[in-house]
């Protein structure tokens, strides 16, 4: 090489180095660009670019940190970074939904995200810094973001209780009481309760073979695939009672032909005194039918009513809806079973009335007349008494099908967890479901909703019933099924979990007999047990006076009176109606609430004719409550109030109504003792006596209730 | 021959660098299906208004509290509303409602008709009903006005985050 030419390049070199500096730092920008580029990095710097355009810049920015925040939470296991790209979570002022994502506030709950994080509710996987990664399924991260619709799942994993502000998760777990899933699935918190469906042992002698063929066939609540409940061809808003179950029609037969065999408690006929049966005028169904709409029947049991051209059911859903009973019951098991429906059925809800012979002549003659339909049985093929193979066959496909889980019969075991556990069904993983043929996205509140309306499409083995289920309830009972996710992960959230108290209130003695014989609790509390359907009587005691309450007990007349379900009548004798008073008094009364006699005195006509004005001028009481003829449906008719509240009740109700009703809609009014005083003067003034009083309650009620209008 | 090969290897980088962010989602998009709750207009029942989590709240306490008397239906049959003079405004009832600041609302609901010389009828929910939960039945009132509501002018330029 010459000299000169030492110390340069050649062009190619030249060239070799160039390109190879130039790879070399592309090489080294990489990294710092990637970091740039980093997704929650964008979201940092739009949010600073965001908040410029709000006219409270300074504080948007005071929390503002330029790297990844995250909110480390042991006790609950919680490593959340969602506020990474989540900046305005806790400012107040960007709640408003113009605020573009990821920058808008929180809603204000009761669970400030600074102690609770953001996965513990909203799922997902809290320590992704990526949107995608954070929010849905990836390979390595199975459980996606609960999407809003279902996030009331999550206050359940805790809230085992139901709370008033998780209105859908409530429903859904009524539903998984109502549908009995418990027959066939393990749940949590749900016990299996002493029956499901009806005992069968002796079904034989209440139906026939070809009433169990066409029930068996097609329930009578057939709902459609909009979610739509009709019995016997009337919408109702309620649920079917038994779901549909996929026989064949051999299997049909069988099962029917077994069913119809069960006959180990024969029903004597009943032997009505002859002096009642002649006693009555005109045709007994007419009288039954008037004795049925008296003792209010249609508080538990519904029928089909037309009005204005369009039929529907109308009563309560406690027990089963009587439209066509007459066609479908054996007369001598109706009677029979009247008398005493727990002869029959140990665990039936139906209180057993003190019937005459006269009424429960009538009333049988009314429903075996009347609630009857010719045509129920049509499509029936013509079965005649079960062969000794139908009748074996008949009794293996009741136990291969699962009948067993709901309905006891003697002799057979009850069977238990034919279907899947799904105490932990709101933790698992997609990866572990099986969707078979289906094309539903594979996503578990996917499979669950598949599941529940066909069975079928998720696995074709599947024996589980068919359920038809309104939008809405299909996804409440998702939203429930969602919130059972098993053990709690770590011991702090074990701590937190806040559980059913569930109690029971069956009191011993005299009264425990009265209270058993009418099933009290079956629509009433008692200090946190029984239904929901009328009030709560923990505090009845405190309440009522005792003269009212034996009455009412005699004779209910309602004080509500837009109340569409009343009180049955019980034709209780005054023995149980001094029993129950008696208990009541001594035994069911409120803390807050004095006992002691309150001082006449006090109650002057001064007072009474003060209160008077305050109720009708300043106050407006009113615009909800009823005296004489007028005044507001919401509250109770106060015709009475002088004979039916104790004074101390009423002084403590108008201090503070939610002190001893906590749920009641009546306002709490900022009222001075004073004004107490004188409203409680004048309440104790309105008193109506005996029978005249009780005649105008019941009429303008009817007036007022849509009910007694459409049956007329 | 060159050049062409260092743009190959620049685009390498690049998708290198920036890797592949298409993925698709795993919910459709049902409107209903991701708001909160939802609740079908009261004189079109064929329109269904989402609601948030705030609006759904004020729904829950409206079907407790206030349906009584400001609406036609309600849970237990008929309504209270036509028994009162002055008959109540429907909750939905825009030409009424839109009218009156969210302030007012809520000081009518706080401290009741009197208090604002209205009707007497109209009890103060103020012990009943928290500050918090007042503002959630003022926003359920606006989420289902006909004519809808509009808010007085929105803070700020309208602005994307992406």
């Amino acid at each position: 090489m010459p000299a000169e030419q030492m110390g340069q390049i050649s062009p190619r070199l030249r060239l070799i180095f160039v390109v190879t500096s130039v790879l070399f730092l592309l090489a080294l920008a990489i990294s710092p660009i990637r970091d740039f580029r980093k997704e929650w990095k964008r979201y940092k710097r739009a949010y600073l670019r965001f908040v410029q355009t709000r006219p409270d810049t300074k504080r948007l920015l005071a929390d503002y940190r330029p790297q990844i925040n995250q909110i480390w939470l042991p006790d609950l296991a919680v490593v959340d970074r969602c506020t990474t790209c989540h900046l305005g979570i806790t400012q107040p002022t960007l709640l408003d939904a113009s605020v573009p994502q990821p920058f808008r506030a929180h809603p204000s709950i009761p669970h400030p995200v600074s102690q609770w994080g953001c996965t513990a509710c909203h799922r997902g996987q809290g320590a992704a810094t990526e949107a995608t990664e954070a929010h849905e399924t990836t390979l390595a991260w199975e459980q996606p973001l609960l999407p809003v619709h279902f996030i009331q799942a999550s206050c359940g994993t805790c809230h085992r209780a139901n709370l008033p502000e998780t209105p859908q998760l409530d429903r859904g777990r009524a539903l998984l009481v109502q549908l009995n899933c418990v027959g066939c699935h393990r749940l949590r918190d749900v016990e299996r309760p002493q029956m499901l469906g009806p005992d069968l042992t002796s079904i034989g002698t209440k139906v026939s073979r070809q009433w169990i063929y066409k029930w068996l066939k097609e329930p009578r609540s057939v709902t459609d695939l909009n979610g739509n409940v009709t019995v016997n061809g009337y919408m109702t808003g309620g649920l079917p009672r038994m779901p549909q179950f996929r026989l064949t029609e051999q299997e049909l037969r069988d099962l029917s032909g077994y069913l119809s065999t069960l006959q180990s408690k024969p029903v004597k006929p009943y032997h009505f005194d002859p002096r009642a049966l002649a006693g009555g005028k005109g045709d007994p169904a007419d009288q039954g039918e008037l004795r049925f709409r008296q003792m209010f029947c249609s508080t538990c049991h519904a029928l089909s009513v037309t009005r204005a051209g369009t039929t529907s059911l109308i009563g309560g859903d406690i027990g089963p809806e009587l439209t066509k009973i007459g066609s479908k019951v054996n007369p001598d098991w109706l009677a029979a079973w009247l008398r005493d429906p727990q002869d029959y059925l140990p665990h039936s809800k139906m209180p057993r009335y003190q019937w005459s012979d006269a009424d429960l002549y009538s009333v049988t003659q009314y429903i075996t007349k009347r609630l009857t339909d010719s045509d129920l049985l049509n499509g029936v093929p013509s079965l005649a008494a079960p062969t000794g193979d139908e009748v074996e066959r008949g009794r293996r496909l009741f136990i291969d099908k699962g009948c067993a889980s709901c309905h006891a019969i003697q002799g057979i075991p009850v069977q238990r967890d034919l279907g899947p556990d799904l105490s932990a069904i709101g933790a698992r993983d997609v990866s572990q479901l099986s969707f078979g043929e289906s094309k539903i996205p594979r996503n578990l509140i996917a499979y669950l909703q598949a599941k529940i309306t066909d069975p079928l499409s998720v696995n074709t083995a599947a024996r589980m019933p068919v359920y038809r289920l309104a939008p809405e309830d299909l996804d409440a009972l998702t939203a429930a099924l969602l919130s059972m996710t098993g053990a709690p992960a770590t011991a702090g959230l074990q701590k937190l979990v806040v559980s059913q108290s569930p109690s029971e209130f069956h009191p011993a003695g005299e009264f425990g007999r009265v209270y058993e014989r009418y099933k009290c609790y079956v629509c009433h509390q008692f200090k946190g047990f029984g239904g929901t359907l009328a009030p709560d009587l923990s505090y009845e005691g405190s309440r009522a006076q005792r003269q009212w309450l034996i009455g009412f007990l005699k004779d209910p007349k309602t004080v509500r009176p837009m109340l569409v379900l009343r009180m049955p009548q019980f034709n209780m004798t005054d023995q149980e109606a001094a029993t129950l008073a008696n208990y009541i008094g001594a035994a069911l009364n409120s803390p807050d609430v004095g006992t002691g006699a309150t001082d006449g005195k006090q109650f002057t006509p001064d007072r009474a004719a003060m209160g008077k004005q305050l109720y009708e001028g300043k106050y407006a009481c009113q615009s909800c409550h009823t005296i004489g003829a007028t005044g507001g449906y919401v509250g109770p008719n106060l015709n009475n109030a002088g004979n039916w509240l104790t004074p101390a009740w009423i002084e403590a109700w108008l201090r503070n109504p939610q002190a001893l009703v906590p749920d009641t809609i009546e306002p709490r009014r900022a009222f001075t003792e004073d004004e107490i005083q004188a409203l409680t003067a004048y309440l104790l003034t309105l008193r109506v006596s005996g029978k005249q009083g009780g005649a105008t309650q019941v009429a303008r009620a009817e007036n007022a209730s849509p009910e007694s209008e459409g049956r007329r | 021959m060159k050049k062409s090969a260092f743009l190959v290897l620049v685009s390498l980088l690049a998708g290198f660098a920036f890797g592949c962010k298409a993925r698709k989602s795993e919910f459709p998009a049902d409107p209903l299906r991701q708001a909160y709750d939802s609740e079908a207009d009261w004189s079109d029942p064929q329109r269904i208004v989402s609601l948030s989590y705030d609006q759904a709240q004020g729904k829950r306490i409206f079907y407790t509290q206030c349906v009584w008397c400001h609406a036609d239906a309600t849970p237990a049959g008929p309504s209270n509303r036509s028994n009162l003079n002055p008959m109540p405004a429907l909750m939905n009832d825009g030409t009424v409602m839109n009218k009156e600041s969210d302030e007012y609302l809520q000081n009518i609901i706080t401290l009741g008709g009197s208090a604002l010389s209205r009707s007497a009828m109209m009890p103060p929910y103020g012990q009943v009903l928290t500050q918090h939960e007042i503002q959630q039945v003022i926003a359920y009132a606006r989420a289902i006005a006909q004519p809808r509501y509009q808010p007085p002018a929105s803070p700020g330029p309208k602005y994307t985050a992406r």
